[in-house]
């Protein structure tokens, strides 16, 4: 009988293909739209994925990862001294205009690493060496950078090359990879001492504090003993990342906005499959009859129509999941907007989708259920 | 009619109907449809049930169908006592016993004749490969060869009405229960359903009921069951022209 339900079902092209498309549709929204806001959310990680260090030390106003609230250099030293700690270095991260060639000026996100230890430092390099930075006025740009900062050269920018940043010059040593970030800048890499030089001038400069716990003691434990001890505040690195995600959803409406999108993906589908869906078992109602009088049970015709139910659903979902993949490898190679597809996505539309035709298909049954066999002899 | 030969239970009733009472309704909407019936059909017998409109005789036939439950009295279908099943037990008795034949053919419009007559086969259990198998031969039987797989909406009244004896006969069950099947055919279309019927009652073990009140085939019955009111008024062993007000 299988096999005839799915004809029945693919034979009424009309209501065939408004289910699949409405299943599509929400799919797609739900999906996709999760995925540029994960993807947002991962941005707003950005600083902390590109200058890797277990613990973040900050003036206590800072709530989240691309806020500056700047420290004395002196706290750098009251930070090392504590036993817990088993280093601490300084970091400078500001946003700066830089000039290209043709006198046109663009955003940049200057990160001054200290010149010892060069922790903070970019995880990939492409081209050149990190340590090169030590260089007097020299920096290392990231991808984004030789990007936007081409323009108006006649081939892109490469090692040795000079632009300016806030009217000082800066040589390019080196060129890496980084992670995208909430504002969308290029990173330039630069020493702390040759950062503060590029920045301009004001009474306190450093940003962050990274720091190592010492043996045998936990980020967290270090972190506790960092507060008490400096009235500064200590984040693990995963802190944080949550501190500044809890800090989007509660000061931004774009969570609200996403979500509002994403519920009306669900409330498309919910409506078109489910009305769809009853109306196509409401047309068929007549020869469910005779099936029910020619002895097919309920639980058989339960079944089949719960087959016609999950195969839309399952057509929909693939069309949508597949559309969306499509949407973010091209958005992916432009960059924009942000997309992040973790597996978990995925699943939850899947159960979202499934959970839609479960509904769909309960209100044929219930109708399918209740229908008496002896309806085929009334006109 | 001799009663006393066909005992309560004997193999030779292919049905038997003992004071069967059936209302819908509550209250002042109650309409009693069946106000007791008495009545049974012989094995091997086309048997018609003919009366004027309203008067009950498709509530009968869906009592004997199993297709819907009656308030009180006994049916009996082949020795089977439908008055004691469960709903569920009543519905698998349908599928292996019982071929039905509707007024308005009521075959799937989206599948092919031998998709349509393969159905109650496949109810039953049976693979798809044997279930178009057997449905192909019976669809040969009534005359459909090469039409199997067209709709039935492309073939005529009379040829859609065979599909549906095909289809009533495939599982070859005891019992078939047409309501008003030529009402929807033309005369000479509505001849020949009822000869393929009387020739398919004809087998030992069979039994074909027929409700009508075309009197134009009333010649075709070997006994008429005449109803009246929610009661059997006559039973007529051979034909005899009846006149009803509404025909
Ligand atoms: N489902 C139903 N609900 C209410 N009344 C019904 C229903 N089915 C039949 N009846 C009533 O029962 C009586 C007998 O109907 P029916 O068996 O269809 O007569 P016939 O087939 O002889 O024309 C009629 O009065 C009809 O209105
Ligand atoms: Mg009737």
């Amino acid at each position: 009988m299988y096999h005839l339900a799915l004809k029945m079902l693919f034979s009424d092209r009309a209501k065939y293909i408004m289910l699949v498309s409405g299943l599509t549709f929400a799919t797609l929204l739900m999906t996709q739209q999760a995925a540029v806001f994960f993807g947002i959310l991962a941005w707003t990680n950005g600083n902390l994925k590109n200058m890797r260090a277990p613990i973040w030390v900050v003036d206590p106003k800072v709530e989240q990862a691309n806020e500056i609230k700047s420290m004395r250099d002196t706290d750098v030293g009251r930070v090392r001294s504590i036993k817990g700690v088993e280093w601490a270095v300084p970091m400078y991260w500001g946003i700066l205009q830089s000039r290209l060639s043709d006198g046109t000026f663009k955003a940049v996100q200057l990160v001054g690493l200290d010149s010892a230890t060069m922790i903070g430092r970019p995880g990939n390099m492409i081209a050149g060496r990190i340590e090169d930075i030590r260089v007097p006025n020299t920096v290392v740009i990231d991808d984004l950078a030789v990007e936007r900062l081409s323009k108006g050269r006649p081939k892109p920018i490469g090692i040795g090359d000079v632009f300016e940043i806030n009217d000082k010059e800066a040589r390019v040593a080196g060129i890496c990879k980084t992670e995208k970030s909430f504002f969308g800048y290029p990173y330039i890499f630069t020493t702390y001492d040759q950062a503060l030089q590029f920045a301009p001038k004001t009474r306190k400069m450093l940003s962050f504090i990274l720091a190592h716990p010492a043996k045998g003691m936990t980020a967290k434990q270090a972190c506790l003993e960092i507060e008490k001890e400096t009235g500064l505040k200590a984040y693990t690195e995963e802190e944080f990342g949550l501190a500044t995600i809890k800090w989007f959803f509660v000061n931004t409406g774009i969570p609200f906005s996403f979500f509002t999108t994403i519920l009306m993906g669900f409330i498309v589908g919910v409506a078109i499959a489910g009305q769809t869906f009853y109306s196509f078992v409401l047309e068929n109602l007549k020869h469910i009859g005779a099936l029910k009088a020619m002895g097919a049970s309920d639980w058989l015709l339960t079944r089949m129509v719960a087959l016609q139910a999950f195969t839309v659903g399952l057509l929909g979902y693939g069309i949508g999941l597949g559309l969306t993949i499509v949407f973010g490898l091209l958005v992916l190679r432009k960059g924009m907007p942000p997309f992040s597809l973790p597996w978990q996505l995925p699943a939850v539309t899947f159960v979202i989708i499934m959970f839609i035709c479960t509904f769909a298909a309960l209100l044929g049954i219930a109708k399918v259920r209740k229908l008496e066999p002896a309806i085929v002899f009334r006109g | 009619m001799d009663n006393q030969q066909h005992k309560i239970g004997s193999n030779e009733y292919a049905v038997q109907v003992h004071g069967v009472i059936k209302s819908f309704g509550s209250g002042d909407a109650k309409t009693v449809a069946l106000k007791g019936v008495d009545f049974d059909a012989r094995q091997g017998e086309l048997l018609m049930i003919v009366g004027p409109s309203g008067c009950g005789k498709t509530t009968l036939l869906s009592v004997i169908a199993g297709t819907l439950a009656f308030d009180a009295g006994k049916v009996n279908v082949f020795g089977n006592p439908l008055h004691a099943m469960s709903k569920s037990e009543t519905t698998l008795f349908r599928g292996k016993n019982i071929g039905f034949i509707f007024q308005q053919f009521n075959l799937i419009p989206t599948l092919s004749c031998v998709e349509n007559v393969s159905v109650p086969l496949l109810i039953n259990g049976a693979t798809r490969a044997a279930a178009e198998k057997k449905a192909t031969e019976v669809l040969e039987v009534v005359g459909l060869k090469g039409r199997e797989n067209e709709r039935p909406t492309n073939l005529s009244g009379g040829q859609q009405q065979r599909v549906a004896i095909a289809r009533s006969l495939v599982h070859e069950p005891r019992l078939i229960i047409c309501d008003e099947p030529t009402s929807a055919l033309d005369k000479d279309n509505g001849a020949k359903i009822m000869e393929l019927l009387r020739e398919i009652a004809r087998a030992p073990d069979r039994c074909v009921i027929v409700v009508s009140h075309d009197n134009r085939i009333y010649h075709f019955a070997d006994r008429m069951t005449e109803m009246e009111d929610g009661k059997v008024q006559r039973v007529h062993e051979t034909y005899k022209p009846v006149n009803f007000k509404d025909q």
